[in-house]
């Protein structure tokens, strides 16, 4: 999920919450990627996940129930870089192996609500941050213990 | 009074009716007539990913992104996986005004592999925004 927020990060603060609808089945927030969306380097060690006039919903009160989605639409532009320091989660009661890399990851983004006349746009990929990634490979449910 | 006086009674109007009447259950089409034939076809549900079965503290289907939480949101699943959260960053509104992105639960994610749906392995690539 997207937030746009005016002032320090909280969840009062937020004015717009983009991510694409929960699907029947209960996933969040997921969404096919088109063909040539994700682009991965030779060695593995850089993922591009970059997408154009993705549907999404702007809900500002999310989590409330009773929170009014607006349509709206998100392009935007991901990298992740191995750090190359290596990470493995598992949990076997819950059927899942993660075995990879720390990373580094950045954004930038676009979005559209044109209901509202209102859009949005990052500044560049470069001057973003975020304090948690990881990249690798993983297996869960059936193939976990294939 | 016999049943053949009072049939007797009847107008050619009335008979007219009696016939409509009767002919209405042919003119409406009834569940086993709307039966169509189909194509020869399988019932093994859709092909789309399942979700990790267990929950989240809010009781959703919606995964955190952190140390030792699993990565993927999708369940029967085997492939390369990236993860991310807690974004900081600035952009404009189309007003100029400068506004921050990001929170804790500013989160991403992406999938690119093989998932069991529809009873059958699928290949896709999906995101997590």
């Amino acid at each position: 999920m997207t937030h746009v927020v005016p002032g320090p990060a909280a969840p009062d603060n937020q004015i717009h919450d983009f991510h694409p609808p929960i699907a029947p089945s209960g996933l969040y927030w997921v969404v096919p990627v088109p063909g040539d969306g994700l682009t991965i380097s030779p060695d593995g060690s850089t993922f591009t996940l970059e997408m154009h006039n993705v549907s999404i919903v702007d809900q500002p009160r999310w989590p409330a129930l009773d929170s009014i989605a607006t349509p709206a639409r998100m392009s935007f532009k991901m990298v992740w870089k191995s750090t190359g320091e290596p990470v493995k989660y598992e949990d076997a009661s819950k059927h899942f192996r993660f075995t990879g890399t720390r990373a580094a990851c950045q954004l930038e983004a676009h979005v559209e609500v044109p209901s509202i006349g209102f859009s949005w746009k990052s500044d560049p990929l470069s001057t973003s941050k975020s304090d948690f990634a990881i990249m690798g490979e993983e297996v869960n449910g059936r193939y976990y213990d294939g | 009074m016999s049943l053949l006086n009072e049939h007797s009674r009847h107008s050619r109007r009335d008979i007219l009716k009696s016939s409509a009447v009767a002919l209405l259950p042919l003119a409406i089409p009834s569940a086993k007539s709307s039966w169509q034939p189909q194509q020869p076809m399988t019932a093994n549900g859709g092909t789309d990913p399942y979700p990790i079965p267990w929950l989240d503290k809010n009781g959703s289907h919606n995964q955190p992104a952190g140390p030792n939480l699993e990565p993927s949101h999708i369940y029967h699943f085997k492939g390369r996986v990236a993860r991310c959260s807690t974004f900081t960053g600035m952009g404009s509104d189309n007003q100029g005004n400068r506004i921050a992105f990001g929170s804790p639960t500013t989160d991403y994610g992406v999938m690119q592999g093989e998932y069991w749906a529809a009873r059958a392995p699928q290949q896709g690539t999906l995101t997590h925004i």
